[in-house]
């Protein structure tokens, strides 16, 4: 019996997710690796040292983070994607509201 | 001042920054969570897939899992998380989750070709009582088994132990880890006397080489091998080489490739073997005062039902396990056929390659870590190949010590924990004790305050065995837990199905889904899963590591350690203990099974006011005392001053796991080296104090050939294995509609050359067809796995596509452990 998996209601809330993926690479493919990152669209590369670059992805739904997340996993010359952040919240509540550094 | 996105961004850079050790200046150390997550409640808990034991916070509300993240605190992944452990939270929460036991009924009252109806908990143990005493009356206690699994936790793995072989008398019991290590586990205990890696993870930050044997960790341990390749990176001298009969992602890492010929890696390991002593680099001291030589038994068979050809024919089929002492220069004088021009022949590997390899092993400057894991283990040799790893370790004194380790990596949170340390397999007691050995059995007798002699010293049906006997009819009261057999057992629809279905049997199967086993069940019990439970898993370095339940499981479903315990209480000593045993133990007659096995002073010691009240803990309340906690106490009592010895119960709430032997509040990273290990005596340097004489054992055995290879007719090896995205059967995995979408399908991957040649191309519907059973998908030419030609892989995630229709159920003779890696299939165009 094949599971179920439903698309995404389409009166489900919109909500804003973002995650951040720790990628290791060869260093040597850094070029590539990046290009083929930007084709994706709505993955953003902010640091990169010795092999490992840190990447955020935001998107409506956990289910473009995952597919990202396996996407850049199985991208010639990288070795491993994996999670470390995500957060989500509805769109609302991201109006540009200003937030101190609070911490937990 | 950021606005709140780019705040919220900024901390998901620091985290992975800090999490991959990369310098972000002016970053704090960031909170792992933001806004409205900060207001959740977050508690540990292990990821309950792999063996790999990677902690994960998990978030609750409202009794429900909403949040899960990789923890900082842990040790083991260190704040990261897989595809998978990132949809934990969602594992629980499929459409179809089973809340109340169903059972086939027809008339109002069971019937084996009912409809599934559901019942009361009352009237589902009724029923399994009445056919669990019709059988055990008519048949004795030889037809009724168990199949568990290495997810089960380590109370709930115990409890079925005593249930089983103190409470029905059988040790047919036996995990669906029998599938996945069980060659690594006997090979441990044939080697050094006591199961599990000597080592741990800490080693993938010494070591200079690494060697994959057989296991594709980029995909399957995701996790560790960011580990292995943070070294690799970080360090030119490191080198990686992986060996596999197809090339898959993490060849991405391998300096030292190799796409070997199907069964050769037993050539190869001989190889290595021999190399090292023909270029003079054996370790003489170290072999000379640690190691013992034996020649192992050849012709052994491949495990199938006795009357086949294969079984007849092979010269020792019947005692595979034998073996005599030999000299290191018999030994040596053995392993000299294996030369570099004959096994780069026989396994197809180029000679360069091969002596790059062996080099790893061979130079003293190297330390090296070999790691495996299904490659390996599912293997008609799999315990020659375990041993044969061993052998290139020891020979060279590279062992017990950081960097130089073989470590042999498990499928399943707890194949080491519950599988294989409370021992549920079918020859195996507590703390490696064995069902055979009189004194072990009596040493449990004790230790679960039961009467002398009642524990049956005759080995219990294995996994497969347990399949061929409800096909024929002797096995017929069988209950199915925390596993997915239908879709995981070989040639299942002529060795797994008919046992499932013959009229003699009453099959129940307990999950928290409607798996392809429960559909094909009589009973089928609704399993409370995961953080629903208190629970504790062992991982693949010794790890220990608990969890308090989180969530309240829906509807009716309830924890395997509830219903086995809960089952108990319907039956006395009377109906199912031996006249001869109660005539000598009159205090035992007319007692209710659940009063002997879990309120005997041990299991019910400590009372429910020990309970976090932080935490519901839903057994304990029902029974009226802490059942893990009495349970764990009266298991680590067997290993405690044995070389097992675990911290106390409550510790391990406290931390993120503890590797065992824990002996005065410390664990233990690497063992059987005198400093780093508290069991070897001073001014002994080594000693594998797991035998009596402190040695390990080195065997010599040959290379031979698979149970099946392709022919004319069936012209293709299929090997099968899994993929990133889903876990084992995809029975939790395929419920989370991210990964479904990411891999909803089995495809059969192929050389494109090997397409062309029989008219297909990418995408085109074929059938996979075996001498045994046929599967129905579409051809992948282009994907992640890149087999040679003459190989197709094809992974058994997918319910719809069951390729175990395909395999055959040709085991390890020694460790009874299916060969899912060779057998012969053609593929055709539908």
């Amino acid at each position: 019996m094949p599971p179920d998996a439903p698309d995404r209601p389409a009166e489900a809330p919109a909500e804003w997710h973002i995650a951040s993926i720790l990628v290791h690479l060869r260093p040597e493919r850094s070029p590539d690796v990046r290009a083929a990152i930007a084709a994706l669209g709505d993955v953003e590369v902010h640091t990169e040292e010795r092999g490992r670059m840190v990447v955020t992805v935001e998107g409506p739904h956990e289910g473009r983070i995952a597919d990202r997340m396996t996407a850049i996993h199985l991208m010639n010359g990288v070795m491993s994607a994996v999670m470390v952040f995500h957060h989500a919240e509805p769109v609302a509540a991201q109006s540009a509201e200003e937030v101190g550094p609070t911490r937990r | 001042m950021l606005d709140r996105r780019d705040f919220i961004k900024a901390q998901a850079v620091a985290a992975a920054a800090t999490a991959g050790g990369i310098s972000l200046p002016a970053v704090a150390q960031p909170s792992m969570v933001a806004g409205e997550d900060a207001q959740l409640t977050w508690s540990k808990a292990p990821c309950r897939f792999c063996g790999t034991g990677c902690s994960v916070m998990v978030a609750t509300k409202d009794n429900r899992v909403v949040a899960t993240h990789g923890d900082m605190q842990a040790e083991v992944n260190r704040g990261l998380n897989c595809v998978k452990g990132y949809f934990l939270s969602k594992i629980m929460y499929g459409q179809d989750r089973l809340t109340q036991p169903l059972l086939r009924m027809r008339d109002g009252k069971y019937h084996k070709d009912g409809e599934f109806r559901p019942v009361s908990w009352d009237e589902a143990f009724d029923e399994m009582a009445r056919q669990w005493k019709r059988v055990l009356k008519e048949k004795g206690p030889d037809a009724v088994g168990m199949f568990g699994s290495g997810q089960w936790t380590i109370w709930e793995g115990y409890a079925a132990s005593k249930l089983m072989r103190a409470g029905f008398r059988t040790n047919n019991l036996d995990p669906n880890a029998r599938h996945c290590m069980a060659s690594a586990a006997v090979a441990f205990i044939r080697t050094f006397g006591m199961d599990e890696p000597m080592g741990c993870y800490d080693d993938f930050e010494h070591a200079d080489a690494f060697v994959l044997w057989g296991s594709n960790m980029a995909e399957m341990h995701p996790i560790l091998w960011t580990r292995i390749t943070d070294r690799r990176l970080a360090h030119n001298h490191v080198k990686v080489a992986v060996l596999s009969t197809f090339e898959h992602r993490s060849f991405e890492l391998a300096d030292v490739p190799m796409i070997f010929e199907p069964g050769t890696d037993l050539a190869i390991l001989n190889y290595i073997a021999n190399h090292i002593i023909q270029t003079g680099r054996v370790d003489k001291a170290f072999i000379e005062k640690h190691c013992s030589f034996r020649l192992g038994q050849k012709d052994i068979g491949y495990g199938l039902r006795p009357e086949s050809v294969l079984e007849v024919r092979a010269a020792n089929a019947k005692d595979p396990t034998d073996s005599k002492p030999m000299s290191f220069d018999e030994f040596a004088a053995f392993v000299s056929e294996y030369t570099l021009e004959k096994v780069a022949e026989l396994s197809k590997v180029p000679k360069e390659r091969l002596l790059a390899l062996a080099e790893m092993y061979a130079d003293p400057k190297i330390k090296v870590m070999s790691l495996w894991t299904m490659g390996f283990n599912q293997h008609v040799r799999g315990v020659w190949v375990n041993h044969m790893v061993y052998n290139i370790h020891l020979l060279t004194g590279k062992i017990s010590e950081p960097g130089n380790s073989p470590f042999s990596l498990t499928g399943q949170p707890s194949a080491c924990g519950t599988a294989r340390e409370v021992g549920t397999f079918a020859h195996r007691l507590p703390a490696d004790m064995q069902v055979t050995n009189p004194t072990h059995r009596s040493h449990v007798e004790e230790g679960w305050k039961i009467p002398k002699g009642l524990l049956p010293g005759k080995i219990g049906y294995h996994a497969v065995l347990q399949d061929r006997m409800l096909k024929d009819g002797k096995l017929n009261a069988y209950w199915i837990m925390v596993n997915n057999n239908l879709q995981a057992a070989p040639n299942s629809d002529q060795e797994t199905y008919p046992g499932y279905r013959n009229p003699e049997n009453f099959i129940v199967v307990s999950d928290a889904y409607p798996t392809v086993t429960a559909a094909a069940a009589d009973l089928i019990l609704p399993a409370a899963m995961w953080v629903e439970k208190e629970g504790a898993y062992g991982n693949a370095e010794r790890r220990t590591h608990f969890w308090h339940q989180l969530v309240n499981a829906p509807g009716e479903a309830r924890s395997d350690l509830w219903q086995l315990m809960e089952f108990s209480k319907r039956f006395t000593t009377d109906e199912v203990w031996p006249k001869e045993i109660l005539d000598a133990n009159p205090d035992f007659r007319g007692k209710n099974l659940f009063d002997v096995l879990f309120r005997n002073g041990n299991v019910d010691r400590f009372p429910v006011s020990e309970l976090d009240p932080a935490y519901e803990n839903r057994e304990s309340k029902e029974f009226g005392f802490y059942v893990q906690k009495g349970l764990f106490e009266e298991y680590a009592a067997f290993g405690r001053g044995h070389g097992h010895d675990l911290a106390p119960f409550d510790t391990y709430h406290e931390v993120r796991g503890l590797r065992w032997p824990v002996v005065e509040g410390k664990e233990t990273k690497w063992r059987y080296r005198e400093g780093l290990d508290p069991y070897v005596p001073k001014g002994e340097g080594v000693r594998f104090y797991g035998n009596p004489d402190g040695k390990a054992n080195l065997f010599a055995f040959p290379y031979e050939p698979p149970a099946e290879s392709p022919d004319k007719d069936f012209d293709l090896w299929l090997v099968t294995g899994r993929v990133l995205e889903h876990w084992h059967s995809g029975s939790m995995t395929m419920r989370v509609p991210e990964l479904y979408k990411a891999m909803p399908m089995a495809l059969v991957y192929m050389h494109p050359d090997d397409a062309q040649a029989r008219g297909l191309r990418r995408g085109s519907e074929v059938k996979v067809m075996s001498r045994r059973g046929e599967m129905r998908t579409r051809v992948e030419t282009r994907g992640r796995n890149r087999p040679p030609r003459g190989v197709v892989f094809v992974p058994w995630f997918d319910s719809a596509r069951l390729i175990n229709k395909c395999t055959l159920d040709a085991t390890d003779p020694i460790s009874k452990q299916t060969d899912f890696k060779k057998c012969a299939v053609k593929i055709v165009a539908v």
